[in-house]
């Protein structure tokens, strides 16, 4: 009686605490959503700021430029992550710590540091394209996107996984693409969505390094129209949302599915 | 079936200070199940792993028929392998599973699924070809994953102690099923383990390692009647030691005078080693006064443990019939059956 009186006691405590941080959150989400509809005055609401969005005349080649960059990062992420968390796995399991600790770095160094050294160490012709900034974002996205590899790999034993897949014939290539991936697909979904999410909204590198995304635009619109700006902010962060819940939707129906069967 | 011979010959490896393996032969008949056992760390596992080109030798080579396949890497083996667990592909169904080395082999769907419900019905699992292996308990999941090594028609199968994990009523049925499908597709097999009770109980030969080395390779039988060494000896079933003094090729065991086996002792103290089996327990008559400290009913038999006058401590095997006045506290009187003993340095 007196544990369940205790856990229920603990159950009321976290709902609380979760319901403060919904509120915390939720709270100057929902000012600014409201504030973005405004139109004129406290009392009238419209989808004015929205509308004017669409006129403005960077805001597609923006959009597309930082879309751009994301998939690149997204690309580069997989094509170097993937591969280098699994041969830690399989491979250097002794190394993984010490991985571990090198992946916070990007969180450690200040962003000024990371713009005039490591985006400088990157090749020439590298740094004089936009794609500069997706290879700095790969860096910064890595604290997250690691942990979310290494999580993923550490629930299956991808060591023996990886073995019986070369025993039954499969060479690298096919180990990569039909047993280490499939298996992890969660997690490496959820790196790259990471790394989208990071893209989106990375700011302080982009104005350091003089490139105009969406993010640095928005920041200039804002100086003009601060409705815009807010509707702005909203839009991008209702899509992020919209990209976030659809995949976890996703993936829990895909569990499901497999339970059912 | 598309089974053959397994050469290994002067397979050598090492792991920092540690030698794996040194100069490691070993020879497979067509469609023979070699069993090689011993205790963790005696390279067997390393042994399997650079047969399947999953790990690298230092030196020597892996003979398939008349193949030298020393640098053909894994996925061009042809080897099957099952694992110690964990090894089914969670994303995929059973049958994908099992068809996984056909699809490998670019077999069409239709044809590598026929042949994935053909090996799991030979395993008694086509009901659950639809399922995903997390739905499976262990000893399916095991049974799956023999399919899916045998699929393909491997020229080798590889056992990699692929029965540690499960329950003891589970091990053995499912060794005795391994055992049925390797004899009726005739598949060369090398099966590796730490439990000598599997090995002997479905091996055609056993060969007992340590250090990276091969102690003996037999029977079954002979392994256990005739061990080579006091090692395999200690390491197959369960062996009294006695210590004794060697004199003209005679031992003195319970007072009798018993022949040594011939060895690299010549004369001094010696250990004699004598199966339980061979011990006889009496309540009256010659031999050696001993107490009775335990008598454990294991059905048809009895296992008798006793204390000599001298403090040491023999286990004794007897029919159960023949034990049944015996408890523990009784006195009695032990004997050595058997006429020769096996003996070894102290």
């Amino acid at each position: 009686m007196a544990a369940l009186k205790k856990r229920s006691i603990t159950q009321s405590i976290s709902g609380l605490l979760l319901l403060l941080i919904g509120v915390l959150i939720a709270l100057p989400l929902v000012g600014a959503a409201e504030f973005s509809l405004r139109d004129g005055g406290r009392d009238k609401h419209s989808f004015k700021s929205y509308a004017w969005i669409f006129q403005q005349a960077d805001f597609i080649t923006n959009a597309v430029t930082t879309i751009e960059i994301a998939v690149v990062a997204v690309l580069v992420t997989f094509i170097l992550m993937v591969p280098t968390v699994a041969w830690l796995h399989i491979y250097g399991k002794r190394y993984i710590k010490f991985v571990e600790v090198l992946t916070v770095l990007p969180l450690i160094i200040p962003v000024v540091a990371l713009a005039t050294g490591a985006a400088l160490a990157l090749p020439a012709w590298l740094q004089s394209t936009k794609y500069v900034l997706s290879m700095m974002y790969v860096v910064l996205a890595m604290p997250f996107t690691f942990r979310a590899l290494d999580i993923g790999m550490r629930g299956v034993q991808l060591e023996i996984l990886v073995a019986a897949g070369r025993n039954l014939g499969a060479p690298w290539r096919a180990v990569i693409l039909k047993v280490i991936t499939p298996v992890i697909l969660p997690s490496i979904f959820a790196a790259l969505f990471l790394t989208v999410a990071l893209s989106l909204g990375e700011f302080t590198l982009a104005q350091l390094l003089h490139w105009t995304t969406f993010p640095t635009w928005v920041a200039v619109a804002a100086q003009g129209n601060i409705l815009g700006a807010t509707a702005l902010s909203v839009g991008s962060l209702l899509t992020a949302w919209v990209l976030l819940f659809s995949f976890t939707f996703f993936d829990r129906k895909k569990t499901n599915h497999q339970e059912e069967e | 079936m598309s089974s053959n011979t397994l050469q290994l010959k002067g397979l050598s490896r090492r792991f920092g200070n540690v030698l794996a393996l040194d100069d490691f032969h070993l020879s497979l008949g067509v469609g023979e199940l070699v069993a090689l056992l011993g205790p963790s760390g005696c390279g067997k596992t390393t042994a399997l792993r650079i047969v399947a080109g999953l790990e690298k030798e230092d030196s020597g080579q892996v003979i398939l028929g008349d193949r030298d396949i020393t640098n053909v890497p894994a996925h061009q083996r042809n080897m099957g392998m099952v694992f110690q667990a964990y090894s089914l592909f969670p994303n995929l169904t059973v049958e994908e599973n099992v068809a996984f080395g056909l699809q490998m082999r670019k077999v069409d769907k239709e044809k590598r699924l026929k042949k994935a419900h053909e090996l799991l019905d030979l395993v008694g699992l086509d009901s659950q070809s639809k399922r995903y292996p997390h739905q499976l308990s262990g000893g399916q999941q095991q049974r799956v994953a023999l399919a899916r090594a045998l699929a393909f028609q491997p020229d080798v199968l590889l056992l990699d102690e692929p029965l540690s994990a499960l329950d003891a009523q589970v091990r053995t049925n499912l060794r005795e099923e391994i055992r049925r499908l390797q004899l009726s597709l005739g598949t060369t097999t090398l099966f590796v383990t730490h439990d000598q009770e599997e090995a002997m109980a479905i091996s055609d030969r056993v060969g007992v390692m340590s250090h990276g080395k091969l102690e003996q390779i037999a029977s079954p039988d002979t392994l256990y009647n005739e061990p080579a060494t006091a090692f395999v000896a200690g390491f197959v079933g369960t062996m009294n030691r006695v210590i004794t003094q060697l004199k003209n090729g005679k031992v003195s065991i319970f007072g009798q005078a018993v022949s040594a086996k011939p060895s690299d002792v010549t004369e001094g103290e010696v250990i004699a080693l004598i199966r339980p089996e061979k011990v006889s327990v009496k309540t009256s008559g010659a031999g050696a006064n001993a107490t009775v400290l335990t008598r454990s009913f294991l059905g048809a038999s009895s296992q008798i443990t006793c204390r000599t006058t001298d403090g040491s401590i023999i286990q004794a095997l007897t029919g159960s019939h023949e034990s049944g006045e015996l408890h523990p506290g009784s006195q009695v009187m032990l004997e050595v059956t058997s006429d020769e003993v096996l003996i070894s340095h102290v």
